[in-house]
């Protein structure tokens, strides 16, 4: 009923610039690229013509979005006159004439709670729209609307949909003990997730986003569960004697990765998604820990100390033909696989403190992404465009930045240190 | 207003004549994660005192406020009690027992054999604030474990000992330098009822 309540109508116009978009996705994996000069202006109120500060935000959001996605250089502008009236009408010569190559206008109209918000984004240049959209649903979702139709420009401009409606869950400690939080990607809308008062880590969203797998000291030992992100129930994955952390769902959500301790030391295992039928993948007197599925499913990074001090190992995902990763450094932790599969992200202990890298799944290539303060736990967004990690400039908070470590920005808000960030599926 | 109504009926034409090609199943797709995420946002009034679902929100936080206050009780009585065994420290990424542990690992033997010998203890291992999180919480668990061993060998029943690694989540001290890491890097003997 209360879904019934909430449904959200989309009526999506047609696109009738399929061919711009099939054909003239721009290159954006080049590095050197120059940025696309994009204006957001402010959304015009069909109401009436005051209380604009709903419009700048639904612009910012937009602005926002695209100048981290580092494929547009973007400027919210206040309506213009000279712009045109109403979307239909719109005038392309200002916007040329003032440097821009994109225009994003909008309306919108506020009756109640609700609200019904229209976007499109023009080529001023060749003078035509590349994509509209119409959003119906309440006041409180106008800036998810807003991160929806970046989602649609960056599908315009690339063919891939970004992943600006998506969220983050990390550690917290706001409430003076360590609990997982979600918020949206750009730190807004931050919500508690676990209220136990125990220790509560490593939050790992399952691959059809409705779950969230984690470490709890809920009953005095450090146990995996899991819960879905619309209850409060934690249902108990693992609670074998010792060691049960850094628990990671394979890509199509049928097994866990985790390290257990129940046979004596740190080794990395599978389970069914219910926590039966633990296959052994590691035999080692070392520390095993952190195990990450590539995205295909065939293939397991993990932490090993095996040869003194903790390095990055992979295996077939059976556990057979373990090779080292990483050959450089002498404490590499955090193994996250990119969601293309050519890179793994982790952060390397150094001079005090730990900076982010990236490394090719074939161990070369290995690039230094952060050097500003302490830096851990990378985190890929579903698109690969993106790092989230937890660093320590001052507080411990959540960044966010693209995967070549250009445009470092804080995201997360709330109080206390936010480490372990995980990123939801799409 | 005329004109607007035409362009929106040609283009939920061209919609619609384009319904089965892709453009369409992406129109679906799209909507997916909306659902999800209000999915979320339903569960934003919990959080929000005053806001008209708060009801539920309200017994589950008391339940917290009252979870919360035995297990503190029950750390302070173990902090009373473990100043009965001394805690043994460790160096850097190592669970190697020193001398100096050893030396107290030996006096807490005595005292488990001699004056309290139907004590049973949970050994804790923790570690500073500088390796990695994950990495740590095995690491402290290698540590109680070194402890356990050498505390078998002196002769304590195993069945007495248990384990548990906090990692770096339980400072003993806060602060970022030697001073406080050292301290940090520890096992403590906590009294089991």
């Amino acid at each position: 009923m209360k879904t019934t309540f909430r449904l959200l109508i989309f009526l999506l116009l047609a696109l009738p610039y399929q061919s711009f978009a099939q054909n003239d996705y721009i290159e954006v994996t080049a590095p050197g690229n120059r940025q696309l000069k994009l204006a957001v202006e402010a959304p015009r109120n069909l109401d009436t013509t005051t209380g604009n500060t709903v419009a700048t935000e639904m612009a910012d959001v937009i602005t926002f979005d695209m100048n981290m996605s580092g494929i547009a250089q973007a400027e919210t502008r206040p309506q213009s006159a000279l712009s045109g009236g109403r979307l239909a009408e719109t005038a392309f010569l200002p916007w040329t004439a003032a440097g821009f190559e994109l225009l994003v206008r909008g309306e919108y109209s506020v009756k109640g709670d609700n609200l019904t918000v229209e976007y499109r984004l023009f080529d001023v240049v060749n003078q035509k729209m590349m994509t509209a959209r119409r959003y119906l649903g309440r006041t409180k979702d106008l800036r998810y609307f807003a991160h929806a139709f970046a989602d649609e420009i960056m599908l315009a401009l690339t063919g891939e949909k970004g992943c600006f409606t998506t969220h983050i869950a990390y550690v917290s400690s706001q409430t003076g003990n360590k609990e997982i939080v979600i918020m949206n990607w750009d730190g807004h809308n931050l919500l508690q997730l676990t209220r136990n008062g125990s220790i509560n880590l490593n939050p790992d969203f399952s691959p059809d986003g409705r779950e969230i797998l984690f470490t709890s000291y809920k009953r005095r030992n450090p146990d995996l569960y899991k819960r879905a992100l619309s209850n409060t129930v934690e249902v108990p994955v693992s609670s074998r004697k010792g060691l049960n952390i850094t628990g990671t769902w394979s890509p199509d959500g049928s097994r866990i990765a985790l390290a257990l301790s129940k046979d004596g030391n740190a080794e990395i295992y599978t389970l069914a998604r219910d926590g039966s039928h633990p296959i052994r993948l590691t035999h080692s007197e070392a520390i095993e820990v952190s195990p990450v599925w590539s995205p295909d499913g065939t293939r397991i990074a993990f932490v090993s100390d095996r040869l003194g001090k903790p390095q990055i190992f992979v295996m077939n995902s059976d556990g057979k033909n373990v090779r080292r990763l990483t050959t450089a450094g002498a404490y590499n932790v955090n193994p996250r696989w990119s969601p293309k599969g050519d890179k793994i992200a982790y952060a390397r202990m150094q001079s005090g403190g730990f900076q982010i890298y990236t490394i090719n799944a074939d161990g070369t290539g290995d690039t230094q992404l952060t050097s500003s303060g302490s830096n851990e736990n990378p985190a890929w967004s579903p698109d690969g465009r993106f790092i989230a990690f937890s660093s320590k400039r001052g507080g411990e908070a959540i960044y966010v930045m693209r995967g070549d470590g250009s445009g470092q920005t804080r995201v997360s808000r709330g109080k206390g240190s936010a480490t372990q960030p995980a990123w939801s599926t799409r | 207003m005329r004109k607007r109504m035409m362009l929106l009926l040609a283009a939920l034409s061209m919609t619609a004549l384009v319904a089965g090609g892709c453009a369409n199943k992406e129109a679906v797709k799209t909507e997916e994660p909306a659902a999800a995420t209000v999915k979320v946002e339903q569960l934003k009034p919990a959080q929000q005192p005053g806001a008209k679902s708060e009801e539920p929100a309200a017994p589950v936080e008391n339940r917290v406020a009252e979870a919360i206050k035995p297990a503190e009780a029950q750390t302070g009585k173990a902090v009373e009690e473990v100043s009965a065994f001394e805690p043994i420290y460790f160096d850097f990424d190592s669970s190697d027992l020193r001398q100096d542990a050893r030396n107290t690992l030996t006096k807490n033997a005595e005292m488990l054999l001699k004056s309290k010998p139907a004590t049973r203890i949970k050994i804790e291992g923790n570690c500073d604030e500088r390796g990695s999180a994950e990495y740590n919480l095995a690491l402290g668990e290698r540590r109680a474990k070194s402890a356990m061993q050498y505390l078998i060998t002196l002769g304590v029943q195993p069945e007495r000992l248990s384990i548990i690694s906090y990692g770096k989540e339980k400072p003993a001290v806060m602060g970022d330098d030697e001073a406080a890491w050292a301290k940090n890097r520890r096992d403590e003997f906590v009294i089991e009822k």
